[in-house]
């Protein structure tokens, strides 16, 4: 535990500067860009009030780097882009270069560290998602295992730009969805109520904090051979996990129960119709390592759909706004049910108000 | 893994918290902060006693901001300075050093 | 989709030599996981071999092991647990192994969260620095980015934690937030590459998590507060959805219109384009046609960006620029999906002295939440309670129609008069 006498003294100096990490030409223009074009898929030009113009090359990344790669990510930065990167909040890497004639050079070697480029305009761009069986302390599944599997499937779509718009995906481990609301995201869906651990639980848990946390106060305090614990209202709880978050002993996970759901629809851009929120539109798909061929199927059919029929810049929210989600079920093959009717909050916002009806 | 005190083992788990929060007493809460290297004075056992006082009141550690603020209260001083105060006391933080020696389960979670 | 077919036959190593001969190897066999070595897409696991059997770190083999034990068990065996460096009370993400009797050396693979620069941006210098310095103290892996903006450095033991901080510490990189405070911020790439970003953001978000440093590292509110800044309502770091404070750059004036290039547009693109991709998707039909000339009519615009991401070389935002403040962004847990909601429609943001009164208006807006949320309730969870009304008595702002979709439709509240 001892350490030896310690030289360096903290300074709490918060994000790291940005100014050394600019490339020069982006000092230079530094809010002062005119325009934009993409020139092809995955490189971006964009050009400043100065006539500077820079270019950018995009590519994808496993998102789980290692030192290794990012070093030879910083071999193409030195060899091309003058020693600038940046990343992208869709965990794609993006060189940018003044010289046109480093674009091709650069997607070249790219391509052959085996990243592709793309990920620009009406592409499926990279999936932003959770941390998993590698190293969350709450999770169902492994998201970086379901990514791959994943975009190996929508390989093409993300190099190329033929969509109607841009698709975002998410994936969380968990029905707290760290992944966030996207156009199509796969979240974990725990069907059973907790199991519970009453040898452990009133040693690991702080009893108050778990009942607080369910949302639907299900969780009630008990005694089970002499040792306060605590007990679920099965008939209440709705299976959201929360509890499992404040205390490790409410075992939500199990490997045949813990399933998966998929939804549709987010969208965070104000583009066009304001922010919205995802519909659930399929269910009950197994969690199934390694490559969860149900799940990946099962956004086949969406992107299929939605390639086929989405108009120019419609978002799959718009999409489905506009064909109602009647039509998005048939031409996508997927099955309604009564498990897709709210039941939460708010629920009747979701109902038809209305004399509206599709056949 | 175990901690001896006055010559009896007692059961901590890797983070060297108490397993069997029973276990504490002040000779138990001596080790412990040996074992964090704090030299307890009569302010960490002042906070020490508001811990384990609020624990067998509610049954939980309180939130770091009930804590602050009745060291505040206390002091007469404002959050930040009562902040400070507390994580001069225990450095690596309320939560790892004071709740661990105050014999409290070790606190859950990072959502 | 269409590659699906391909994908599981399709070799994907890329060139990288695998499987021949386990011999040698360091790494135990993992068979699910080179599963996820098949297909086009770069394989993180892939990654990690190469990683492992170059350093032969033992951590790298255990976690290795341990993940191939959950894909064929379906679960997951981490816990929680503390550890932080001296004078912080968050940042470090604990992680110990529940079966370390059976994968021992993956007892112990806890994440540093590092604070990035605003937008991401990284000279090669800075990066080869921090993979020396987590090569040289952790496990090697890391991921870019968290979904809470931070880069992970995944996989260290508690007893190197202090060592490997203060020497990143050292080449200027901090701990990021955790627990029940200021958490680390996320920007858009703003005025350093895109046309459209109305405010400096990355400067603002240096200086906001810089004058909130201490409540990121010595977590003490009730609950965690997240702040994002997009330079414009394309919104591109999902402020409004993932933050409880969501920055967002904006303008006040018209749409800067460059005629010759609406023509030029026109020509390319036809007439089809301007009417069925630009006039018909406007949300609040504030543009239209009028002999044959595109015309928009600023006061019904809402500023959503659409038409100037179709026309970026012939539109640009108005002149008087700023940011509108959202609040209460934040995910499922526990009360559904909240996105945040508009509470400052405009604020100029150009000099120090309107950033300074922005971080100003932020530290009185969390100290109002600190004074009247309950624990582990969110900013928007908070106001949701106590209603809207009472956050803008409690804050001293004015309401204002913006704030809201439409007037109430119900009659019940109790009026001052």
């Amino acid at each position: 535990m001892s350490t030896p006498e310690k030289k360096w003294k903290t300074v709490e100096s918060g994000p790291h500067t940005y100014e050394d990490a600019l490339h020069p030409v982006v000092r230079k223009n530094y809010g002062k860009w005119k325009y934009h074009e993409i020139p092809k898929p995955g490189v971006l030009k964009h050009v400043a009030e100065s006539g500077d113009a820079i270019y950018t090359v995009r590519a994808g990344t496993p998102r789980q780097d290692t030192v290794d790669m990012l070093r030879r990510l910083c071999d193409v930065a030195d060899k091309y882009s003058d020693g600038y990167l940046r990343f992208t909040v869709r965990n794609n890497v993006e060189f940018l270069t003044p010289n046109k004639e480093n674009v091709d050079l650069m997607i070249r070697e790219l391509e052959e560290m085996g990243l592709p480029v793309g990920g620009t305009g009406m592409c499926v761009s990279s999936v932003s998602h959770t941390q998993g069986w590698l190293h969350c302390d709450i999770p169902a599944t492994d998201a970086s295992g379901v990514v791959k599997s994943m975009m190996d499937t929508v390989y093409a779509e993300f190099k190329d730009m033929q969509m109607p718009n841009k698709v975002r995906l998410s994936t969380s481990c968990c029905s707290i969805n760290c992944g966030g609301q996207a156009d199509i995201a796969v979240v974990v869906k725990h069907t059973r109520p907790p199991r519970i651990n009453h040898d452990h639980l009133s040693m690991i848990c702080e009893l108050p904090k778990a009942v607080a946390r369910c949302p639907v106060a299900a969780i009630r305090p008990t005694v089970i051979n002499g040792k306060r614990t605590l007990m679920v209202d099965e008939e209440k709880c709705i299976c959201c996990g929360a509890c499992f978050g404040a205390c490790p002993a409410m075992e939500i996970n199990h490997p045949e129960h813990s399933k998966f759901a998929i939804w549709v629809g987010g969208k965070n851009s104000n583009a066009r119709s304001k922010p919205s929120t995802m519909s659930i539109v399929a269910h009950n798909l197994p969690n199934n390592p390694p490559r969860w061929p149900e799940v990946t199927e099962v956004i086949g059919k969406i992107l299929t759909a939605y390639k086929e029929g989405g108009r120019p810049w419609e978002r799959i929210g718009e999409w489905i706004n506009r064909i109602g989600w009647k039509r998005f079920f048939e031409e996508t093959g997927l099955t309604f049910d009564e498990d897709m009717i709210d039941s939460y909050r708010h629920a009747r916002t979701t109902f038809n108000q209305s004399a509206h009806v599709r056949f | 893994m175990a901690i001896e005190v006055n010559g009896v083992s007692v059961e901590t788990d890797e983070n060297g918290y108490l397993v069997n929060l029973e276990d504490w007493t002040e000779d138990v809460a001596k080790i412990l902060a040996v074992g964090e290297e704090i030299e307890m004075t009569e302010e960490h056992w002042n906070l020490v006693k508001f811990l384990r006082g609020y624990y067998d009141e509610y049954q939980i550690a309180p939130a770091v901001k009930v804590l602050t603020k009745a060291i505040a209260n206390e002091n007469g001083m404002d959050k930040k300075a009562a902040s400070e105060f507390l994580y001069g006391l225990f450095p690596k933080g309320p939560g790892l050093q004071a709740c661990k020696i105050a014999g409290l389960p070790k606190p859950t979670g990072c959502v | 989709m269409e590659g699906a077919k391909g994908a599981a036959s399709k070799d994907g190593n890329q060139g990288k030599e695998v499987g021949a001969g386990n011999n040698e190897k360091f790494l135990n066999p993992t068979p699910m996981l080179d599963e996820l070595e098949k297909g086009p897409w770069p394989s993180f696991i892939s990654g990690f071999k190469e990683l492992a059997e170059r350093t032969e770190k033992p951590m790298l083999r255990g976690v290795m092991d341990q993940l191939e034990y959950s894909y064929n068990t379906k679960m997951g065996y981490w816990k929680g647990g503390l550890v932080t460096v001296d004078g912080y009370g968050a940042g470090i993400i604990t992680r110990y192994s529940m079966i370390k009797d059976k994968f021992p050396e993956a007892a112990e693979f806890h994440t540093m969260r590092i604070q990035p620069a605003p937008g991401l941006h990284y000279n090669t210098k800075m990066l080869r620095e921090l993979c020396d310095i987590w090569e040289k103290y952790g496990s090697g892996l890391i991921a870019l980015h968290g979904q809470t903006g931070d880069i992970m450095l995944q996989g260290i033991e508690q007893d190197k934690v202090q060592a490997c901080f203060d020497e990143l510490n050292q080449a200027g990189w901090d701990l990021g937030g955790a627990g029940a405070g200021m958490r680390t911020a996320v920007s858009c790439i703003g005025p350093g590459r895109c046309e459209q970003a109305c405010y400096d953001n990355l400067k603002v978000h240096l200086d906001m998590l810089r004058h909130f440093v201490g409540p990121l590292h010595r977590p003490e509110w009730n609950y965690k507060i997240k702040l994002k800044f997009s330079g414009c309502p394309n919104d591109c770091t999902n402020a409004i959805m993932r933050s409880d404070l969501a920055v967002i750059g904006t303008w006040k004036d018209a749409i800067q219109v460059e005629p010759e290039e609406v023509t030029a547009w026109v020509e390319e693109r036809g007439m089809d384009a301007l009417v069925n991709e630009v006039i018909n998707l406007c949300p609040t039909r504030a543009i239209s046609l009028r002999e044959g000339q595109m015309q928009i009519e600023s006061r019904d615009c809402v500023r959503c960006m659409h038409c100037l991401n179709v026309m970026p070389k012939a539109l640009s935002p108005g002149k008087e620029r700023g940011i509108s403040l959202l609040m209460g962004g934040k995910n499922t847990l526990k009360v559904g999906v909240n996105m945040g909601s508009m509470i400052v429609p405009f604020m100029k943001m150009e000099s120090d002295e309107d950033i300074a009164a922005f971080i100003e208006m932020v530290e009185g807006i969390i100290d109002w939440w600190d004074d009247n949320g309950l624990d582990h309730e969110r900013i928007g969870e908070t106001i949701e309670r106590v209603g809207l009304k009472l956050f803008l008595e409690g804050v001293g702002m004015e309401a204002n129609i913006n704030m809201v979709t439409r007037p109430r439709d119900n009659p019940y509240f109790k009026a001052k008069y």
